[in-house]
Formats: C-alpha cells, sequence, structure tokens
C-alpha cells in the first residue's frame, strides 16, 4: 500500500495570521486618568474557535479570573469552492530566476551570483474564505471608536498578502468587508444580561496551491540555430559536426579556451594570431579577459569543485576542475581527472628523442627489451648520401650482422633485444592514434601526420563547457 | 379591644421586632460581602452637550445622555463589610469565542435592608462591585503570588419577596449579580495596586484579568505574521541581477580598460588586468508589485542622504531620504537615473505603516502658526473649524 507523499504548506493558516495581524494594534480611549491625561487601550484580537483546555489555561483553571473587554474574535465562517475564478487547471508557470550568492561562513548574501533556477508552479484552486469577527465591548461608545477605525480600512477592499515571497502568486489577495451586524442583542434588552458583540462579515478570495517544483537552471552553453542540414535532413547530432554551414554553435560570447600546462586561458578568436592547432602555437593575445568578470555573469566559480569540459574530436569530453589562479585572474588552474584522457592506442613509449642530437651509449646500444623512442628526426634515411655516394648508415643503431635502421621522423622504433626495428610507421598510419611518455608522462596524438599534445590546445566556442 | 393587625402605617415595634431578628440570622448565617460602592462618574472634561459636566460627583450623574451610560466610573475607596445570602449552585462553562464563561454565573444575593443603608449610606445598585470573600481562589494555575478574589457587578435590585414579614414591610433586597469583566466602567477598582507576598506592587487587574494573556497572544501572531510577511510587496534582495547596462550585450570584454593591449602576452606572470576591473553595475532590478525596497540590486553598496554625492562614478547608487518614499538612483556617468521607490512598508497597523492611509491615520506631525503647534491629524469635522472670538 503506497501513500501520498505529505504535504502541508500552512497557506490558509497564513491567511489567518495576516488577517488578525490586520485587526490588530487598535486602540479604544478610556477616561482620563488622575492627573487628567488620556487613557488608551490595545484591543487584543485572537482566534475565535480557541480548545476547551487552553480556553481554561487561559483563566488560570478558576472561576475567578474575570474576562477583558473590549476585545475581538477571529474565526472561519466558511471555506467555499469559488467557481467563477476558476482558470486552466492543468497550466504550469514556469519561472527562471537567479539568486544572490549565500555565503554559509557569514550567514549573509554576497554580490556573486549564487544558484540558478526554474520554478514551475501549477494552477493554484480557487476558494472563498469568509471570516466573522466578533468585537466585544462594554459600552457604545466604545463600540463606535473601534468600527469607525476599522470601517475606514475597507474602501472597497483592503489587500492582504500570506507571504512575500516572489515566486509566490498565490500570496496577494484582499479583504472584502461584505456585512456588520451590530449587535447580537436585541432592542429591548429585556432581562437577559448577555454581553454586546458586533459581527463584521469578511470574504477573501484566496488561492490554494500544490507545491511548486524547484530545479536547478540548465545553462545555455550550446545553441543550434538549425537542426536541418542543407538537404533539409535533420542533423545527427550525435555525429557531432554534421553539417557546419547549416548550424552555429556559440559558447560564452564565442571564447575560446587555450589548454596549455595546468592552466586555462580564455581569450576571443580573432585574439589569436595562429590559426594553429598544435600545442606549439604562440598564443599572443591581442586583449586579455578575465575569467572572474565571465564567469560572475553565470555564476560563483568553486575552487576545486567546478567543472571545465573539452570537448574532443571522438565526441568524448575531457573532464576537470579549476581554480582561480591567485595571481592572475586571466588564468584558471586546471587539475585534469586522468580518467577522461583518450585512452592508448599504442603502448607507452620510453621517451622521445632526437636522434641528431643523442649519445652513444648503453641506452642506445644495449638497452632494455621493449624501449621504444619517438623520433623527432629521421635515422638513415632511404636516398640519404654522404659526400662520397655511399648510403648514410646509421651504424650505431644496430650491431653488426644487422640491417641498419631506417626511420623517419615521427616513427615509433623498439629494440626487441637483438637490434632496433620499426614499430610505428608515420608513413602508413593515417588514423588517430595515442600514446603515452613514460618520461613525462603527457599523452600525445597522432593525426594529421604530426604528433602533438593529445588535449592541450585550443578549444574554439562550443567545445568547451563550464559546470559550476 | 383594638382588633389585632401587624400591619401598621409606620414601622411599628412588630416590624423593628422581625427587623432585628432577620438581621441576627443575616449575621449567624449569612456570608461575609465586601462592597464596593459606585459614587458617581468622573468628568472628562467634555464639550458635548451630550456629555455634560457635573459640579458635584453623584450617583445621579449619567456621564453619556446620548447613550444613556455612565463609562468612567468612581468608587469609594471605602470597602465596606456586610452580610449576604444566596443560593450556591454548580457552575458550568460556556466555551464562547471569547474564552469561557460562567453559563450560571448570575448570581441572586439577598441584604438586610437597613444594615445596608446604615452602612454605605444608601441601598445597593446598578454599578456596585461586590467581593464574595468565601470565593476567594487559593490555588489558580498560574505564577501569580496572589489569591485571587472573586468579584460580581451588581445589576438590577429590588426587595425580595422572602423579605417581607407578617407585616407586610420589606426588610430584605434582592440583587441580580454577574461576574465582573475587566472594562473601562471599572478600572478604578481594578487599577488598584496591591502588595503581593513577594513584595511585588501588582494591580488587581494584573492579578485577575485575562487581558494581558490575551495581548501576549495577540502579539505571538502578529510577530509570525510579520515575520511570514515583514514588509508589503516582495522581496526581491536575494535575487541576482546581472551586471550589465540596458540595450548593451553581455560581455566581460567590458573588463578590461588597459590601452596597451598590443603588448600584452600571454604570460600568466604579466600584470595586465588593471586595477580598475569591475563590471558595470546593474542598472535595472526585478520589477513588480510593490518591489521597490531602496535596496540596491544584489546588495551592493548605497549611499544614503537628501543630496546626491557630490564625486560620484558611473554605476554608483544613491538613496534620496528627502524623497517620499524613498528614490534609489543610479549614476550613469552623465546623470542620476530614477531606479525605483521604496515602497514597500510593514502592514501592522501603527506608526511604522507607511501606507497611503496609515499617513492620515497614524500621522503624527505637527504644524506651526502663529496660534503655536499642532497636530496634522485632526478629525474632519474640527479642521480648521472657526473659534469663537472670546
Amino acid at each position: 500500500m503506497s501513500y501520498t507523499t505529505f504535504f502541508y504548506d500552512h497557506q490558509i493558516r497564513r491567511f489567518l495570521t495576516q488577517f488578525i495581524r490586520i485587526m490588530s494594534n487598535f486602540q479604544v480611549q478610556l477616561g482620563n486618568d488622575e492627573q487628567g491625561g488620556n487613557v488608551f487601550q490595545r484591543v487584543p484580537v485572537f482566534y475565535g474557535d480557541a480548545s476547551r483546555q487552553a480556553s481554561q489555561i487561559l483563566r488560570s483553571n478558576s472561576e475567578n479570573t474575570i474576562k477583558a473587554v473590549p476585545a475581538m474574535a477571529v474565526h472561519i465562517n466558511a471555506l467555499t469552492y469559488d467557481r467563477e475564478r476558476v482558470q486552466e487547471p492543468n497550466f504550469v508557470s514556469k519561472m527562471n530566476l537567479r539568486t544572490r550568492y549565500y555565503d554559509e561562513s557569514t550567514g549573509q548574501y554576497t554580490d556573486q551570483q549564487g544558484g540558478a533556477y526554474t520554478v514551475e508552479r501549477l494552477m493554484p484552486v480557487p476558494y472563498k474564505l469568509t471570516l466573522k469577527v466578533d468585537v466585544w465591548t462594554s459600552n457604545t461608545e466604545q463600540k463606535l471608536m473601534l468600527l469607525e477605525q476599522i470601517m475606514i480600512m475597507f474602501n472597497p477592499a483592503m489587500e492582504i498578502q500570506s507571504t512575500d515571497n516572489y515566486i509566490d502568486w498565490t500570496s496577494l489577495s484582499y479583504v472584502l468587508l461584505n456585512d456588520i451586524g451590530w449587535s447580537n442583542r436585541s432592542v429591548p434588552v429585556g432581562t437577559e444580561e448577555s454581553i454586546d458583540i458586533a459581527t463584521l462579515t469578511f470574504e477573501l478570495p484566496i488561492w490554494v496551491s500544490a507545491p511548486a517544483k524547484v530545479k536547478q537552471l540548465g545553462v545555455i552553453t550550446k545553441i543550434v540555430n538549425s537542426i536541418y542540414d542543407g538537404s533539409g535532413n535533420l542533423v545527427n547530432f550525435a555525429s557531432d559536426t554534421a553539417d557546419q554551414l547549416a548550424s552555429q554553435t556559440l559558447t560564452f560570447d564565442n571564447f575560446t579556451v587555450v589548454y596549455q600546462g595546468n592552466t586555462l586561458k580564455l581569450l576571443k578568436r580573432n585574439d589569436i594570431n595562429s590559426t594553429q592547432t598544435s600545442v606549439s602555437i604562440e598564443t599572443e593575445l591581442k586583449q586579455r579577459h578575465s575569467w572572474q568578470a565571465l564567469i560572475t555573469l553565470y555564476g560563483v566559480l568553486r575552487n576545486g569543485l567546478t567543472q571545465v569540459r573539452l570537448l574532443q574530436n571522438n565526441g568524448s569530453e575531457l573532464v576537470g576542475t579549476v581554480a582561480f589562479h591567485p595571481t592572475d585572474a586571466t588564468l584558471l588552474l586546471y587539475t585534469l581527472d586522468m580518467d577522461t584522457l583518450p585512452s592508448n592506442t599504442l603502448s607507452p613509449i620510453t621517451a622521445i628523442i632526437n636522434p641528431q642530437n643523442i649519445n652513444v651509449d648503453d641506452n642506445l646500444i644495449s638497452p632494455a627489451t621493449g624501449t621504444r623512442y619517438l623520433l623527432l628526426h629521421g635515422i638513415g634515411v632511404s636516398g640519404d648520401v654522404d659526400t662520397l655516394g655511399d648510403t648514410v648508415a646509421s651504424v650505431a643503431w644496430n650491431p653488426d650482422g644487422q640491417a641498419p635502421l631506417v626511420a623517419n621522423a615521427n616513427d615509433i622504433v623498439e629494440y626487441n633485444g637483438i637490434y632496433w626495428t620499426v614499430v610505428f610507421d608515420s608513413n602508413s598510419r593515417p588514423n588517430t592514434e595515442y600514446v603515452t611518455n613514460m618520461t613525462t608522462g603527457v599523452q600525445y596524438k597522432w593525426q594529421n601526420a604530426s604528433w602533438s599534445m593529445s588535449v592541450e590546445g585550443r578549444y574554439d566556442s562550443a567545445n568547451w563547457s563550464l559546470k559550476l | 379591644m383594638p382588633r389585632l393587625s401587624l400591619w401598621k402605617d409606620s414601622h411599628s415595634n412588630d416590624y423593628k421586632f422581625h427587623d432585628r431578628r432577620i438581621s441576627e440570622m443575616f449575621t449567624i448565617g449569612g456570608t461575609g460581602v465586601l462592597i464596593h460602592k459606585y459614587l458617581g462618574t468622573t468628568n472628562q472634561g467634555s464639550t458635548d452637550l451630550t456629555q455634560p459636566q457635573y459640579t458635584n460627583q453623584s450617583e445621579q450623574n449619567i456621564q453619556d445622555v446620548l447613550f444613556l451610560e455612565n463609562r468612567d466610573r468612581k468608587y469609594d475607596t471605602t470597602v465596606y463589610s456586610m452580610r449576604g445570602i444566596y443560593q450556591v449552585s454548580d457552575s458550568d462553562f460556556d466555551l464562547t469565542q471569547f474564552g469561557l464563561f460562567l453559563a450560571t454565573g448570575t448570581l441572586f444575593m439577598t441584604f438586610h435592608i437597613n444594615d445596608m443603608v446604615e452602612m454605605i449610606g444608601r441601598k445597593i445598585m446598578s454599578g456596585d462591585v461586590i467581593e464574595l470573600m468565601h470565593l476567594k481562589e487559593y490555588d489558580a494555575l498560574n505564577d501569580v503570588p496572589m489569591a485571587l478574589k472573586r468579584f460580581f457587578i451588581v445589576g438590577d435590585c429590588s426587595r425580595a419577596s422572602e423579605g417581607f414579614s407578617a407585616t407586610w414591610w420589606p426588610h430584605l433586597w434582592r440583587c441580580k449579580i454577574n461576574p465582573l469583566v475587566d472594562s473601562q466602567e471599572y478600572k478604578d477598582i481594578l487599577n488598584k495596586l496591591e502588595t503581593a507576598s513577594t513584595g511585588e506592587d501588582l494591580s488587581l487587574r494584573d492579578v485577575i484579568s485575562t487581558y494581558n494573556k490575551y495581548t501576549d497572544i495577540n502579539d505571538a501572531v502578529v510577530s509570525q505574521a510579520e515575520v511570514n510577511v515583514p514588509q508589503s510587496g516582495y522581496d526581491t534582495s536575494m535575487i541576482y541581477t546581472q551586471a550589465k547596462n540596458s540595450g548593451e550585450r553581455i560581455t566581460p570584454s567590458l573588463v578590461t580598460t588597459a590601452d596597451n593591449v598590443s603588448a600584452m602576452s600571454a604570460d600568466a606572470s604579466a600584470s595586465t588586468t588593471s586595477a580598475d576591473t569591475q563590471l558595470l553595475t546593474p542598472d535595472a532590478k526585478v520589477s513588480g508589485y510593490l518591489t521597490g525596497d531602496g535596496i540596491a540590486p544584489n546588495g551592493l553598496p548605497v549611499q544614503s542622504g537628501i543630496t546626491f554625492p557630490i564625486e560620484a562614478s558611473s554605476g554608483d547608487y544613491c538613496l534620496r531620504l528627502d524623497y517620499s518614499p524613498n528614490r534609489l538612483f543610479r549614476y550613469d556617468g552623465k546623470r542620476w537615473v530614477k531606479m525605483e521607490d521604496a515602497v514597500r512598508t510593514t502592514l501592522t497597523p501603527g506608526v511604522q505603516n507607511k501606507t497611503l492611509r496609515s499617513g492620515f491615520v497614524n500621522n503624527q506631525a505637527t504644524y506651526a502658526d502663529h496660534n503655536g503647534t499642532h497636530e496634522q491629524r485632526q478629525g474632519l469635522s474640527q479642521a480648521l473649524k472657526p473659534r469663537a472670538d472670546n
């Protein structure tokens, strides 16, 4: 057996407290004191449908306590469904707003942006709440004093609010004074000794609302202008850049990010002189941009928690956490989650070497079996001849009796225990490959006939996103 | 021998015999009663002819001859001790909107007429207050260090039917008495101070009236209402407003003001971010019904005063206190532009309530003319009313 989740938002109770507030603080003028000064007495207002036990407690459990007059008692006379105010019951209103950042340590809101939320509100239900106020007075003059103060408030109605929450569209209503019953006594009074009570009847058109849905607002980092390609077919977004001409993606006002080392730089596309995507580009920036200023527009960066995601060519995302640079507002410190790096497609290499500038030692002549080097230049390349016309042989690489090593730049060579051999021929590898340099721990990518750091580089708009 | 007759035109010895016996019965079997004697009304200095000012204080005076009621009553400071007899009955409580009332609270008590007149100078009348000493409460559920006395108001009085002797002359005065209420009429009695066992001076009202308890209850309800709605309208202070200028694109490029940008490098050590790097302050806030509170967007600093700051920077805010309601301005570099009026106000009736109606009802301002200082708030019937030359 399942139960409906409990829900109670004190909606009518809050209207009652506000109504009692409206009726509070009225005074009557009593006779002058001994010095001839005016004496005023505040008239208490309370809920008129008390329990018997609470009433006995207020009487101090004694017959001897005496009631104070004048007094006003408020009670609910009726609560009815208001058919005339019915609106579309299935209407859902959505409100998007951003809040200021609340600093838990100080207990105050800062001037920075905090969360961003979407609030969904279901159409509330209209009701008509009828309240009665009984005014008990001990003499006619006192009754007139009170009624004169009360009656001017309702012309024709008075606003009432159950809350000052900007989101609560049911909080505002109004109070109508519909009727005044002058007295519960009849004229002539006769032998009765009943107290004199005037009854005011009020009507409040209120709304009773279901709970709202509060959701974290999703920050739109990409906007696709068209979802159709040039042929009129739907673009397959899963395949990434389906039709670059038909669609346009925007990110943070077209800002570009350069991932370099352990930092992220923020720049505009036209700030960069080079169009290279290699990590070797020298990003001479025409203008520098503050991360702080950008992030302020969207929220609060939480050091070590906020993520920056960098979209890779294969559709995967590189994920890392960021923190503000302690001294340079234009840099973010980027801590990469190594698990999000692309998988290696090649066995790790021992080091990257320039074969034209190495010492001939044990690392070359008798290395450990399986030693692998990535070459920046060729070795004994076919066709290379010396001044005598003899083929240049890389005699140092392979011992006598073995064929000389011939390798091109960007090749990977491996020592198999006896001699060196090419295990990655750069001339015959058109596909993208990944390999990690064990000396530095840096992963490299083979693409477009060149090696580059696998993830560092420039990420244009739409290829990076910030998750606050 | 004259014919036997107990009736005499005047109070005969038979009457006196009966009267003494009846008095003795009251002395022996009656309960002790303290009488708070009504003396008359107190002059209130009214110029209303329907509320005459009497030169002598008398029980015969009527304070308000329009409504025919005596509201401000004066009671003798002397308390008279008498004996009375009534039928004790069971009490039931009637739960009403004003709390519990004694359903059988009305009693009929008889007094010996001659003793009564001899003691207080007149018969007990409507408006006198009676204290029944034998109903004093010693074990009330409260923290007051004083017993609760039991008071009644005298309503109607007349001769008791059982008080006629064989001489046909009446001897007893029957009073209909009801429980006292804490009202304007009896404040002369209730405001009298008594010293409790703790040495504390308490008024009778503090001890036996429920007034303080009900005002405390009222205060608690109003306090919660003020928590729910501290001020009219809506609180938007926690809503973030983006820093931008209306009509301008949002771009952090605005943040840099360095001139020689071409010389900048990507070197993290380069100090290229200007010291004046900051966003322009918002020039708008969340709008809506009664959202103006005079607080700058995002809680940014505001200068308050009756003039604008002499040296202002673009984006500065100023709250002008000489405007009613106070008005928030923002300096856009050339002029002070109005942002909003602080229209939110407390809704609790009182002087802090700044609504239009409250501005009339709770107006405490004054004005001065050659005749002195006068309150601005005057009854419409009395405002600038011609006065007699003499």
